[in-house]
């Protein structure tokens, strides 16, 4: 043996003393031995008996999180069981996930729930070792072969309880499978348990509640089609009143070339208004020939939280809609986890598209290979495009009172490698733009913290830690370059994103990528523009005398 | 006065001589308040050691200069899940270790001691002042967050 190797008594002591992965600073306890406790601020309220009947989803009952008895289902053991071993079957991904993780920890200081709890069952690892650990003990052959060394524990309702706090602790936003050298997919692991929670009834409303109303009307919200449309049009109205520009967006209108789809924050919710007002203006601009959907209008889908069936059928809904209508492709609005969905999933859930055509920019001709089996495109892809061949007319200085800075959405980021067209757009339409540090955007960015569904206002504590490692980082540059925008791509960040500044780095504004191209754009017989569309005063143009145009 | 001055000066001294050991054993408290102790390069470790050092020095001096130090500890104690009694116990920390510094290095100086520890008690008290401001922030932000989901259900109601 090397004269280099370690001692045996030293590798002992090490094992012994030094506080692992696994072990914390807990070494006298297995991990599992220490019980969740539930109390105002760390659950989200159970799905509303209504909502489960509505579904049809399992055990409809009143409870919450911090009573004793769950009143979970008689058999609800073998129902998990069942439930584990028939998508181990299903998914040959879920399998090699559970088997292939050596336990190195490379994933454990990666997650920004971790890095805001410091609660070890939070790293990545160990979450997954929850699932891991009753998978060893429900499969007997595993359990042989690794016997005494597999931590397999038995499915007790102590364990449904820890599923169910951190579960929902972590926002599939897979920061931590860009640093696994297995490329373990953890978020598929939280959907996966998530959906095993849903056959008992262990659920959350915030996320149940849209899924239901999404599935009945078709958005989030429950906005039935003449107050979507009202909605829509009365931010027509204010960008008459700003601009002196009149927009026309037609709906549900067959025969247009493309059908655009957006989360439905955008129309209804502060800031996504916004942004939708920039969507409207850059339409209207190059003369897209458009329709919207108020039967297909959301772009959300909170069946990706729910289960594997439910995120089907939501985004099916889209293609139908398409196929009624008779367009040609699909054009998607700034939204995060509809792309991991759109990306990812789609194709073999409800495509291949093939009623559609491959998308080709009717202004620059550029055909989207890239999204050649979906047929729907991504907003900044399409603008980005758009700019690079000089299409549009734009006065960065109208942004000139923003500082900004970029937050990459984990899904569109990490989901669908996409970094540099929304970047493109941003040094295009504004003329301060400053990256956060390195490890924190791109695909290694922090989450907000409240993605997956989780953005809960009970859940407030929670996001607010979860948040902290991208709120450092926007803090950084707030202190060195006085950055007061922080820009983003996705639906739930302009939700969450609000608060968490308004916590972390009060000061700091949030805005969608399109609002600041809305600002920008120079439309033909705009009246002077003095003010930004949220009616804030855009420096330098107070006077509306210093406009070149 | 001549006996308030050497003290001031004395304590200054005995403060900047110090400063490094309090502030290691200080932060290792401070992160060990983690179920898993937090390490010194995550965000928290960052923020936690420039903000302590803040303070630590700010001690040292006449005018109170450490308020948003103090903000910048309270607000990620405030939504952390240990009760109160424990996050502001950091700030009673380091009593325990100028006592154990004190007791190896110099002559206990009892008078400087307590100086030490009313200047402590005050802060604690001012971070609990900081703890719940962070406290009302999170209901505020609540209350804004249902706002702004309804925004234009809101301006239609409004109108």
């Amino acid at each position: 043996m090397s004269k280099y190797a370690p001692k045996l008594s030293e590798l002992k002591k090490e094992f012994d003393e030094k506080p692992s992965v696994l072990k914390g600073d807990y070494s006298a306890q297995e991990w599992w031995d220490r019980p969740v406790e539930f109390r105002d601020g760390n659950w989200c309220f159970p799905g509303k008996q209504e909502v489960l009947a509505d579904l049809g989803f399992a055990n409809p009952r009143k409870w919450a999180a911090t009573d004793e008895d769950w009143q979970l289902p008689a058999d609800w053991q073998k129902t998990i069981s069942e439930g584990l071993q028939s998508r181990l079957k299903k998914y040959r991904s879920l399998k090699l996930f559970l088997d292939s993780c050596v336990r190195c920890g490379a994933c454990a200081d990666k997650c920004h729930f971790f890095l805001g709890t410091g609660d070890p069952k939070n790293m990545p690892v160990l979450r997954a070792e929850l699932l891991r650990s009753v998978y060893r003990n429900d499969f007997p052959l595993v359990e042989k072969i690794l016997k005494g060394f597999s931590g397999s524990r038995k499915l007790t309702k102590a364990v449904i309880k820890e599923w169910h706090m951190y579960f929902n602790q972590c926002t599939e936003c897979r920061r931590c499978s860009v640093f696994c050298p297995f490329g373990i997919d953890t978020a598929e692991i939280t959907m996966l348990v998530r959906e095993l929670l849903n056959l008992i009834g262990v659920n959350n409303n915030w996320i149940l509640a849209p899924v239901s109303n999404c599935n009945r009307t078709g958005n989030h919200l429950g906005i039935e089609p003449h107050t979507f449309v009202q909605n829509i049009n009365s931010l027509v109205e204010d960008i008459g009143d700003l601009t002196g520009v009149e927009v026309e967006p037609t709906f549900n209108r067959k025969g247009a070339e493309v059908l655009f789809i957006t989360p439905s924050g955008d129309v209804f919710g502060d800031p996504g208004v916004y942004t939708m007002m920039g969507y409207l203006l850059l339409f209207h601009h190059i003369g897209l020939d458009y329709t919207i959907s108020t039967y297909a209008s959301e772009g959300g889908n909170f069946g990706m939280f729910t289960s594997n069936d439910m995120m089907k059928k939501l985004n099916a809904k889209m293609y139908h809609e398409a196929k009624r209508l008779g367009v040609k492709w699909l054009l998607g609005g700034e939204c995060g986890h509809m792309w991991r969905v759109v990306h990812q999933y789609m194709n073999t859930m409800n495509g291949p598209a093939d009623f559609l055509e491959v998308p080709v920019s009717p202004i620059t001709g550029t055909r989207f290979s890239n999204a050649a089996a979906t047929k729907m495109v991504h907003i900044a892809e399409f603008t980005a495009d758009l700019i690079h061949h000089k299409k549009l007319k734009l006065d960065p200085k109208r942004n000139d009172h923003l500082r900004t800075t970029f937050h990459d959405s984990c899904n569109v980021a990490r989901g669908m490698g996409m970094f540099e067209e929304p970047r493109s757009i941003l040094r295009n339409v504004c003329n301060s733009f400053h990256e956060m540090a390195e490890d924190t955007i791109r695909e290694k960015t922090f989450c907000c913290g409240s993605g997956s569904g989780l953005n809960a206002e009970e859940y407030m504590d929670i996001r607010m830690r979860g948040g902290f490692p991208r709120a450092n980082a926007v803090k950084q540059v707030k202190d060195r370059h006085k950055v007061n925008s922080l820009v983003t791509i996705c639906a739930i960040d302009r939700a969450s994103l609000p608060p968490l500044m308004n916590y972390w780095n009060p000061g700091v504004s949030v805005y969608g990528l399109h609002e600041l191209v809305g600002n920008a754009l120079v439309m033909q017989g705009e009246k002077k523009r003095t003010t930004d569309l949220r009616e804030n005063t855009m420096a330098g143009f107070e006077d509306g005398g210093d406009d070149d145009e | 006065m001549v006996t308030q001055y050497s003290m001031k000066r004395g304590w200054t001294e005995f403060l900047e001589a110090n400063k490094k050991a309090i502030l290691e054993r200080w932060l290792d408290c401070a992160l060990a308040l983690f179920p898993e102790k937090m390490g010194y390069s995550t965000p928290i470790g960052t923020v936690f050691s420039g903000a302590l050092e803040k303070i630590l020095s700010s001690l040292g001096k006449r005018e109170n200069d450490c308020k948003e130090a103090l903000d910048d500890v309270t607000r990620i104690l405030a939504v952390q899940n240990f009760p109160p009694s424990k996050a502001l116990s950091i700030f009673l920390e380091p009593k325990l270790i100028l006592h154990d510094i004190m007791m190896k290095t110099t002559v206990a100086d009892t008078l400087m001691q307590e100086a030490f520890n009313s200047r402590l008690d005050a802060l604690t008290l001012e971070a609990f002042d900081s703890y719940m401001r962070h406290r009302e922030k999170i209901y505020q932000l609540k209350v804004e967050e249902g706002s702004r989901r309804m925004y234009m259900a809101l301006r239609r109601a409004e109108a």
